[in-house]
């Protein structure tokens, strides 16, 4: 059966399939690529960084950096969405770093050298929102907490700290290892094993 | 620390560079250990934390300002590889058109109905930088081509093998093209296919591969030289092929063309 034209199927935005024809110099899917993942970046953007020339900056970087980075995009390893996050992430944690809106934390190593293992098979997390959810519903509720705190309102550690009134150190441990536990639900949702029970 | 912990640690400082947390000894601890050729860093972690953050965020309907947009479509405009340019109207590939051009019993209408839809495609997407590679006739003519053909066939595991049928006035010509989608070659071998000459016309090549999702891939502009016999000839795609449905051959300006008018369709060979 003769499947959708690629015309058709950049209008079907659901598809992983707007970052490979951007790769391909397409202008039209640059233009729905801004339109579908404009709100997205923008919105990373804002958590990390704060003033609106600031946020505008970070966004422009993202996409430039994306117009440069589609061709590594290797839909096997992750959605689009994760694709694009990832790079926003990086774009705005890296002005943040430069702007040195959180002296008090230090600052990530370059994350250019990190670009590497993108191309690795072994990286892949093909999560879709829904993974997402129901990784996160596995976690104890203290961190889901802490999660929505960090990630949601924005917060730093030391607000959190503030909020919680949570040694920093538990903080950052809870994070951290938060981090790690939600990517071992999502490998496992990836690979189709059932959820382990917790007692 | 065991090897165990080792990498347990790394995991943990991973997190932590991800979530910009490290404080000045982490950093040191992490270069130290990044350097281990035990601790190997994945992507797996900055993946997971990127969907964590599109999730907890994705709900913001945040709209894009005039101003930033149209910074946007000015950096933008550095990365586009500009389109051929568009056929007219009168140019248009109607699907009329190639019903009746490949009406001939040899024909299956899907594979006519496929190509034509394909070469509209065609007409509404972009094109790749390539452009159609000619051969000379020098280059046909040359026995590596059968040599190479005669390779391909032998160690091919996944060869392809399709006869051609002439349509309409080239109803006496007669060929084979072998593919191999692993190896990403294939030739054509083509009996009694008329010389052109190419200040005139061009032959050119025409892959449909719907899994694409692509328009047909030019396969290649070639000569036929005159005198008897069997001329090969190489297919030159640009694009990768993975699962050839048919091959095509029109008669082209000199050079080839970009999307075909379809008014002289010389062969069709359906893979099987």
């Amino acid at each position: 059966m003769l499947r959708a034209s690629v015309t058709d199927r950049l209008q079907d935005t659901s598809d992983d399939v707007i970052l490979l024809q951007v790769a391909q110099g397409n202008e039209r899917a640059m233009e729905l690529c801004i339109t579908k993942y404009g709100p997205l970046v923008w919105s990373i953007a804002k958590r990390h960084v704060q003033d609106h020339s600031s946020i505008e900056d970070v966004v422009q970087e993202t996409f430039t950096d994306l117009w440069k980075s589609a061709r590594r995009y290797n839909p096997d390893i992750a959605t689009e969405s994760t694709f694009v996050g990832l790079l926003a992430r990086r774009r705005a944690i890296d002005y943040a770093r430069r702007e040195s809106r959180r002296p008090k934390l230090e600052p990530l190593p370059e994350t250019e050298s990190f670009l590497e293992p993108a191309l690795e098979s072994s990286a892949a997390l093909r999560c879709q929102n829904e993974d997402v959810r129901s990784a996160l519903k596995e976690l104890p509720e203290e961190t889901r907490h802490i999660f929505s705190l960090h990630f949601d309102k924005g917060m730093t550690h030391p607000e959190i700290v503030e909020q919680t009134g949570l040694p920093l150190g538990t903080v950052k441990t809870r994070l951290r290892r938060g981090l790690i536990d939600l990517r071992n639900t999502l490998r496992r949702l990836d690979s189709g094993q059932p959820s382990i029970p917790t007692t | 620390m065991n090897e165990q912990e080792i990498l347990d640690r790394f995991e943990e400082l991973e997190a932590g560079r991800i979530l910009g947390d490290l404080d000045s000894n982490e950093i040191k601890e992490w270069e130290k250990l990044s350097a281990d050729p035990r601790c190997k860093s994945d992507l797996s972690l900055e993946l997971a934390a990127a969907a964590l953050e599109s999730e907890f965020l994705g709900s913001e309907e945040t709209g894009l300002s005039k101003d930033l947009l149209g910074k946007l479509q000015e950096d933008m405009a550095g990365f586009v590889v500009p389109e051929e340019p568009q056929e007219s109207e009168d140019n248009v590939i109607r699907p009329a058109n190639w019903q009746t051009i490949l009406a001939a019993p040899k024909t299956g209408w899907a594979i006519a109905a496929l190509f034509a839809l394909l070469l509209i495609a065609q007409s509404f997407i972009d094109k790749g930088p390539q452009e159609p590679k000619g051969l000379t006739t020098a280059e046909v003519e040359t026995t590596s081509a059968k040599e190479s053909r005669d390779t391909l066939i032998s160690k091919a595991s996944d060869l392809v093998k399709s006869d051609f049928g002439g349509l309409e006035n080239y109803g006496e010509m007669s060929g084979t093209v072998v593919w191999s989608d692993e190896l990403q070659e294939g030739y054509m071998s083509l009996t009694n296919l008329p010389a052109n000459n190419p200040g005139t016309n061009q032959y050119q090549l025409w892959i449909v591969d719907p899994t694409r999702d692509e328009k047909p891939v030019d396969g290649g502009v070639f000569d036929i030289p005159s005198g008897d016999g069997t001329t090969i000839i190489p297919i030159r795609n640009p694009l990768v092929i993975t699962d050839p449905k048919a091959f095509v051959i029109t008669l082209e300006q000199p050079g080839g063309v970009v999307v075909s008018k379809q008014e002289v369709v010389v062969a069709l060979a359906k893979a099987s």
